[in-house]
């Protein structure tokens, strides 16, 4: 199984301030995104494994091959940089057969494989081109398919989209999916925007300084977060004691998840989303599922702002900021909240508990 | 912030370990080591010794207890902090109206500001006897306007000759060094100052001033250091041991009264005041990049043209101005080399006997001119030959310090740029010292002002390589090595092809350093040795000037091809 794909076991680099270690393991044709903050040593990684960095320990295999000591250039890993290299003296074309032109492949073949790569990336005829004349979208484009000119088993992707409006980086996440699944490559996807990381991912890498914090289908990262730091890297919500529990849990005998209360130190909390938060305006109001949940009587309403299909509350109780989504506006100050227990995400010393 | 991390401190990256930078950088380095350190180390030796040939510091003792020494050296210093200041205050405004507006002729007062780098000082030296000579194209214009019987302008062989030259010569540098940091400072601290309630006056006095200083400091310090070492404008302008500079001094000692040891002595000196001068130079440098490092590029100055009249006519007089004072002294040597003596009685009119002359044509007994042809070939030869190597030597140091920030290699730079502190004649005579190992082979004596030449002007072409190396974004190399080029692929196919404006640049530069070198030529080569500007100061010194003009036309009309050559390389790669 390990076979195929990319297997990085224990690598490491050490810097003065700063230390990177991981082990990553990656199937063939698989998607995957890692997702950090600036400075947690995302770009580090795609470094190591181009080995554009050398590795101090530690191995990296690529589809079964040991490439750990193997020079950049025989590699042959596709990389697209975030300011998408384009070499501004080749124009279009010729950036695109870079590769195939050092592997001295002929011209007619050469020039078959710019067709297909520009075709497959949207650009049919804008192979004369000048990079300086081309937008950022474009460039990105070209960018990808000079990185897959020499069929590479391995693409890597450095926040490619950083530099686009946000209109034009949708468009293009989702053509980079479907470029991913009509060729099938094994990738890896540099982004700090979890959106777009939740949205392409097969599987997702949280990373923090130096470390990965979580390794995950995009629901469970975003829904079942491993760490806090994982839960509110990936999206807002909110924080409370697990002391809070006996006070605002409402059980319900009938239903079949019964609420086994485990006191705990201090460093216990608890965590949930603001979608996972129902809201009702008229106090005397009961939630209508048959589950054990948290409410929050006589919550006050600080802000509330529209974000288009929905409101985002936030709200004081008992001097705890709770945030929710809501539908409509709120009427009153004064609202209840509800949470499932089941939605709930228990931390100890900022790490999941079963 | 993880780029800074990523080609931090520590950090080896591709580019650190590769085998191909190291070995593109070090023959260059050994090389320059050879050129540059085994000449400089003979003269420091020569300085040490004593009749008997032990070491001794007697030799030493007596120059620094010489009174003439001291005299010397003050009037050294004295003449270049006088050239300085007025090169700064013609640089100035220039460099005002250069950074705040647009006007007709910007781009020729532009293309005059890189000037000073290429002209050769001979040529400076015979344009300034032709336009300002007493019977020079000036005096001659004032005369016939005013019917005066005398020239009014007598300021050949003066001190004030000697400054004006000077300032004529380095006033661009200011000019451009100025302008162009100039530029770059955003108007909004400017605008802030006027909503203030500061007046334009004062908001040039308190704000733009103030954050010009390092550029004017920087201008100024290499101003002084080319008019500290300058030689030919003091030999020929000079005319006498009352404007003795310490290079000329250095000069005579070497080649006329044959005191190789009191030369030597006194290039010590010379070393060590040049030493001072490039370390203020450098300091200066820092200081402007730690200002732009803080300012980081924002916004331009946005270029308007002058609203009133008043603003109108200045740019205009600073255009003409000059355009008459830098190029016209040129325009009068072309143009006086079209002209002859008629009659007995001295009337000139359109000839081409110097040329004839020149290329043989005509024979003229005992006239320097005879050599003349042979000369420009040997000029020709050595220009090509030094702008090879300079531009291989200075591509080879720039792609290893390319990549800088790290002590080791600020200090490489520094060694890179080191030629640079020791002025021309300095080197000159330390080949003349390892040319007197070997005796009497043309072709060696030729070998050795190539390498001279190489030596003087590789610092130039790493100068106009390692900014636009530095430009070229790391992430094309590493994309390149992504792609499946080696590191030496990526050189050639990345790298060289991104560089290749800067490298022709570089290139011309050190053809026309080359090609109008005079310094280091004439305390090296013996007799047999001939080069354009050498057959020039012969022709100067038995006042045949408009042959010499005749030269000089020649030796302009080479540099111009060269550079246009290179101009039309650049053009083609960018349309």
């Amino acid at each position: 199984m390990s076979d195929s794909g990319l297997v990085c076991s224990n690598i490491r680099v050490e810097y003065p301030e700063f230390t990177l270690s991981l082990d990553l393991t990656v199937s063939e044709g698989e998607l995957v995104s890692i997702i950090g903050p600036s400075g947690c040593g995302k770009s580090t990684t795609l470094q190591l494994i181009t080995g554009l960095i050398p590795c101090e320990s530690g191995s990296i295999m690529l589809n079964g091959v040991d490439i750990t000591n193997t020079p950049v250039w025989e590699r042959n890993i596709g990389m697209v940089f975030q300011d998408y290299a384009l070499f501004p003296h080749l124009n279009v074309e010729q950036n695109i057969a870079y590769s195939l032109k050092l592997k001295k492949i002929i011209k007619q073949e050469r020039h078959e494989r710019v067709a297909r790569l520009l075709e497959l990336v949207g650009l049919e005829g804008y192979g004369k081109r000048k990079i300086a004349l081309l937008s950022g979208g474009e460039r990105q484009r070209v960018a990808l398919a000079r990185a897959l000119a020499s069929e590479p088993k391995l693409l890597l992707l450095d926040e490619p989209l950083s530099a686009l409006d946000a209109k034009m980086r949708k468009r293009l996440r989702q053509q980079i999916r479907k470029i991913h699944e009509a060729t099938g490559i094994t990738t890896l996807y540099v982004t700090h925007d979890q959106e777009e990381a939740l949205t392409i991912s097969d599987r997702i890498v949280v990373m923090q300084e130096g470390r990965i914090e979580q390794f995950n289908t995009p629901e469970v990262i975003y829904n079942n977060p491993s760490t806090l730091f994982a839960a509110k890297f990936m999206g807002e919500g909110t924080l409370l004691p697990h002391s809070l529990i006996p006070q605002t849990l409402v059980s319900i005998d009938k239903g079949p998840d019964t609420v086994v209360f485990r006191s705990g130190g201090e460093t216990r909390q608890i965590f949930f989303r603001p979608e996972r938060v129902i809201v009702h305006d008229n106090p005397a109001l009961a939630f209508p599922e048959f589950l054990p949940h948290l409410r929050f009587n006589k919550t006050r309403v600080i802000s509330c702002e529209y974000q288009g299909g929905q409101y985002l509350l936030e709200c004081d109780w008992n001097g705890y900021t709770i945030l929710a989504y809501c539908r409509h506006k709120p009427k009153n100050e004064r609202v209840s909240l509800g949470v499932r227990v089941n939605d709930l995400v228990e931390y100890v010393d900022g790490v999941v508990t079963k | 912030m993880i780029n800074k991390r990523r080609n931090g401190p520590g950090v080896a990256t591709i580019l650190d370990t590769s085998r191909f930078y190291r070995a593109l950088s070090t023959p260059a380095m050994v090389l320059l080591t050879f050129l540059f350190l085994i000449p400089l180390s003979i003269i420091l030796s020569k300085a040490f010794v004593d009749d008997a040939g032990g070491f001794s510091l007697a030799r030493l003792r007596l120059m620094l207890t010489d009174a003439y020494t001291w005299r010397i050296l003050r009037f050294t210093l004295l003449q270049a902090l006088a050239s300085t200041v007025l090169s700064v205050l013609i640089g100035l405004p220039g460099a005002y109206l250069l950074a705040t507006y647009r006007f007709p002729g910007k781009s020729i007062i532009r293309a005059i500001c890189t000037l000073p780098f290429v002209l050769p000082s001979i040529l400076v030296v015979l344009g300034f006897v032709i336009f300002y000579g007493n019977n020079g194209l000036v005096n001659t214009l004032l005369m016939s306007m005013f019917d005066l019987e005398q020239p009014p302008l007598r300021i050949l062989y003066t001190f004030g000759a000697i400054i004006i030259a000077h300032a004529f010569y380095n006033f661009p540098i200011a000019l451009g060094l100025i302008s162009s940091f100039w530029e770059q400072l955003p108007s909004r601290y400017n605008h802030a100052a006027m909503t203030m309630g500061a007046r334009r006056w004062t908001v040039f006095r308190t704000v733009t001033l103030p954050r010009l200083v390092p550029a004017i400091l920087s201008a100024s310090t290499l101003i002084f250091l080319f008019c500290f070492s300058s030689f030919a404008i003091l030999l020929v302008l000079g005319g006498g041991p009352r404007f003795t500079t310490l290079e000329v001094e250095i000069y005579r000692r070497a080649r006329m009264t044959l005191d190789l040891e009191g030369a030597a002595a006194l290039s010590l000196l010379s070393i060590a005041v040049t030493l001072v001068l490039v370390a203020a130079h450098l300091w200066t440098q820092r200081m402007m990049a730690h200002q732009e490092e803080i300012e980081a590029i924002s916004e331009r100055r946005l270029e308007r043209s002058p609203r009133s009249i008043w603003g109108k006519s200045i740019a205009f007089l600073y255009v003409v101005f000059s355009v008459v004072f830098v190029l016209g002294p040129l325009a009068g040597i072309i143009y006086r080399s079209f002209l002859a003596p008629v009659s007995r009685s001295g009337d000139l009119a359109f000839s081409t006997r110097w040329y004839r002359q020149l290329f043989g044509l005509e024979t003229v007994a005992g006239s320097p001119l005879g050599v003349a042809a042979s000369a420009i070939l040997l000029s020709l030869t050595i220009a090509a030959i030094t702008a090879f190597v300079s531009l291989v030597i200075g591509t080879m140091l720039a792609a290893r310090l390319r990549k800088t920030r790290r002590r080791s290699n600020i200090s490489m730079e520094l060694y890179a740029m080191l030629p640079m502190a020791v002025s021309s004649v300095v080197v000159g005579l330390g080949y003349y010292l390892v040319s007197s190992v070997f005796t009497g082979r043309r072709s060696l004596g030729v070998v050795l002002v190539v390498l001279a030449h190489v030596v003087i002007a590789s610092p130039f072409v790493l100068r106009s390589i390692l900014p636009e190396y530095r430009k070229i974004p790391f992430s094309y190399t590493q994309a390149s090595l992504t792609l499946g080029a080696t590191v030496s692929q990526t050189f050639w196919r990345v790298e060289v092809p991104l560089l290749r404006s800067a490298m022709a640049t570089g290139a011309a530069f050190a053809f026309a350093i080359s090609m109008g070198e005079i310094n280091a030529t004439l305390v090296l080569a013996d007799s047999s040795i001939i080069t354009v500007p050498i057959v020039m100061y012969r022709l100067i010194g038995s006042y045949n000037f408009a042959g010499a003009c005749a030269l000089g036309t020649i030796l302009i009309a080479c540099c111009a091809i060269v550079f246009a050559l290179t101009e039309s390389m650049k053009r083609s790669r960018h349309v």
